[in-house]
């Protein structure tokens, strides 16, 4: 994955995404115990925002193309990791802009936060991610005041209350 | 009832409350190990999964 992680941060310095950071599952097990799961999800901030609902990733194709990546399915294979390139919404790119900068094998990243995590998978709402959320809030260290804020400001303050009474059986 | 149970395991002895309480700490160290030992798990994890588990549509995360 260094490989993987140093291709995408070669994408930020020559100017084809203005940032990024690993979320979906990878991101998730920064913060939990290991699982499995099948490829890497980084949600990029493209360098240029949306123009009339179009957003073009086909640069950064390019680039990994002259690289010797290609498409394995609906995944890039970069440097033998399965990848999935999101370009951010509203919730993903505050998420991206506040995520943690970790070293991976002594190279630099991002990995989103335990709480934008968690507000992003309730918002997904499929079981597996529900599974998640299980995870981080019972392994992570969750600031309880700042998701609190993140989900009152997306209104899924209520979602939450419902997802944690189905989960304490109530 | 069924929890306060004892479960003796050589010289260790406890309850199934207990051994949940074990697993769930156990979990918590895990949840503690650095990113690049779990991304080593998940390896593992993937070769499990495509050559026991017979999921040949699982990519094993190697280096080229």
């Amino acid at each position: 994955m260094k490989k993987t992680i140093e291709v995408i941060n070669e994408l930020k310095k020559v100017g084809l995404l203005k940032d990024y950071a690993i979320g979906g599952a990878i991101g998730v097990l920064k913060w939990v115990e290991p699982f499995f799961t099948r490829d890497l999800d980084i949600f990029i901030i493209p360098i240029k925002e949306a123009e009339k609902e179009v957003i073009n990733l086909s640069p950064i194709y390019e680039y990994l193309k002259k690289r010797g990546c290609s498409w394995k399915g609906q995944w890039l294979m970069v440097e033998g990791t399965p990848v999935d390139f999101i370009p951010v919404d509203a919730l993903e790119k505050e998420a991206v802009e506040n995520a943690q900068t970790v070293e991976f094998e002594g190279v630099k990243t991002k990995v989103i936060t335990p709480e934008y995590l968690i507000v992003l998978l309730l918002k997904t709402g499929r079981d597996k991610d529900y599974r998640k959320i299980e995870m981080l809030l019972k392994q992570a260290e969750v600031n309880q005041d700042r998701l609190n804020k993140i989900l009152a400001q997306y209104g899924l303050s209520e979602k939450f209350i419902k997802f944690k009474e189905v989960r304490d059986g109530r | 009832m069924e929890d306060k149970r004892k479960i003796i395991i050589g010289d260790k002895t406890m309850t199934r409350k207990e051994l949940f309480e074990e697993k769930e700490k156990f979990r918590k160290v895990q949840a503690g190990m650095p990113f690049e030992e779990k991304i080593k798990a998940l390896v593992e994890l993937q070769k499990i999964a495509y050559s026991w588990g017979g999921k040949r549509d699982v990519v094993i995360w190697t280096r080229k």
